[in-house]
């Protein structure tokens, strides 16, 4: 499946749960912030946001790395636009 | 089967919710002082500061919990536990049987012994709307003090200064946590404070509060000094009360073993209040942070259903003051350490502190040295020796 995967900077405060959960989608940058990766790849460079092609586990993973957000700073989106987490 | 949870935090909340998905004919009852469906504690600043919208800040609706058949009993604190009998009375008079027990009661803020208004804590959302209400009730050209030096002292700090009140900050050490950070990392902070316009005192205890009806000052060593909100942030610590009747071991909070198990079989704990023992670090810790809570009450709902998973974590802790960072990895009491090394330096404007014990890495504060952190972590957690970290800052 197809997701975007955003991480909202401002609310971010590099608790690192995500990077615990899903550190192959998650890697703090040197602001302590956390930027999103692709499958432990940076295609196209550092970035808050990107689209991201997931199996339905990684989907869970990178679900539970975004619940796990004290600051609730991780947004998850399916291809269409949907927003998935954190649910409306 | 019937799983009692004592406290509605993450971690209570957590392992209910892993219990449901595990298992969807167990009784499980959740019993929470507070009367709120769970939220964020850590969104409290954001709430204060006017980041976000009160309503944001909450991770469960009210319903969540009669939809996943859990019953929620708010409101209500437990006066007494009989582990031999397997059963609570609440404050109420109800008594409630349990097969598995998790106590997930958290921590509570030291009290000073004054209370007039304009004196504030920060715990939890009641202390939060609290706050907000002082906060629009200040005086034009108002000035807010702050009594304490640890994270709670750091979020009145990010608040206050949000709203460009004018800060008074006091504290019993030579710096902010003077038990916890080396003289060097703390008087990068302190200097840091006096940079952004804090007037720092050190070294004092809190004397007495000034005013009758409301704040109007604080007196400490230095005399007295003025100010229409005073936020206290002098430590927080668990309410052993009737734990500690019911025979269970504590000592700073409720002993555990690497399962989180209690001295008592099939009662557990997790969280701010639990002790227990790390395989990794060879001791007994007690983490009070977000990330510890939550993957505690994910540990303790597996074994509460009959596995024996040991809890595993390098968990840590970051909080930007006043645009500085500072950051806590894994092991960071000193009484745990043997020995410790320092890179960096104030001259540098930023250090990092490593703990070792036995020769293995288990714990570093981080103060302005962001980009230390990932090889850290890992570090820590592949109980590395001291001297991978120092061969890569050669």
């Amino acid at each position: 499946m197809k997701i975007r995967v955003k991480v909202d900077e401002d609310l971010c405060i590099g608790a690192a749960s995500c990077v615990t959960i899903a550190p192959e989608t998650f890697q703090l940058n040197d602001d302590n912030k956390a930027f999103v990766y692709d499958h432990g790849t940076q295609p196209e460079g550092p970035t808050y946001e990107r689209w991201l092609e997931v199996t339905d586990d990684e989907y869970e993973n990178i679900l539970l790395g975004a619940q796990s957000c004290p600051t609730l700073a991780v947004f998850i989106f399916d291809e269409f636009g949907k927003q998935l987490f954190p649910e409306l | 089967m019937t799983h009692v949870i004592v406290g509605g935090g993450v971690a209570g909340t957590t392992a209910a919710e892993f219990i449901r998905k595990q298992n969807s004919d167990a009784d499980i009852i959740l019993i929470s002082e507070e009367e709120h469906a769970l939220y964020s504690r850590v969104l409290l600043p954001h709430y204060l500061r006017g980041d976000i919208e009160r309503g944001r800040i909450f991770l469960k609706r009210p319903s969540w919990y009669e939809e996943q058949n859990i019953e929620w009993i708010t409101g209500e604190t437990v006066v007494a536990l009989d582990t031999q009998n397997k059963h609570l009375e609440l404050g109420s008079g109800r008594e409630i049987s349990f097969d598995t027990l998790l106590l997930a009661t958290g921590a509570h803020p030291t009290l000073v012994s004054e209370d007039v208004r304009g004196v504030s804590y920060l715990r939890n959302l009641d202390d939060a709307d609290h706050l907000k209400t002082l906060i629009n009730e200040l005086p034009k050209n108002a000035r807010a003090g702050i009594f304490g030096g640890g994270f709670i002292a750091c979020e009145y700090l990010n608040i206050f200064a949000s709203y460009n009140i004018p800060i008074t900050m006091a504290f019993r050490g030579p710096y902010m946590w003077s038990h916890t950070l080396c003289e060097q990392a703390g008087e990068i902070i302190n200097e840091h404070l006096r940079k952004q316009g804090v007037e720092l005192i050190t070294q004092t205890p809190l004397k007495k509060i000034l005013g009758e009806k409301h704040v109007e000052g604080f007196e400490i060593n230095q005399g007295a000094h003025a100010c229409s909100l005073l936020g206290i942030g002098i430590g927080v610590k668990p309410d052993l009360s009737w734990i500690n009747k019911s025979g269970i071991k504590t000592n700073d909070g409720i002993v555990c073993d690497q399962f989180l198990q209690t001295s008592v079989p099939n009662i557990f704990a997790s969280g701010d209040v639990c002790e227990f023992f790390d395989e990794r670090f060879g001791t007994h810790v007690k983490m009070g942070n977000w990330m510890n809570a939550m993957s505690q009450g994910r540990t303790a709902a597996n074994n509460m259903l009959g596995e024996q998973k040991a809890f595993d974590l390098v968990s840590s802790y970051a909080i930007n003051i006043l645009g500085l960072d500072v950051i806590f990895i894994g092991c960071v009491n000193r009484s745990k350490a043997d020995q410790f090394s320092l890179f960096g330096s104030k001259e540098m404007g930023g250090v990092t502190e490593i703990f070792v014990k036995n020769n293995q890495i288990i714990g570093a504060i981080l103060v302005n040295r962001n980009e230390d952190r990932p090889i850290l972590t890992k570090l820590i957690s592949q109980k590395a020796e001291p001297f991978l970290f120092d061969s890569l800052k050669q």
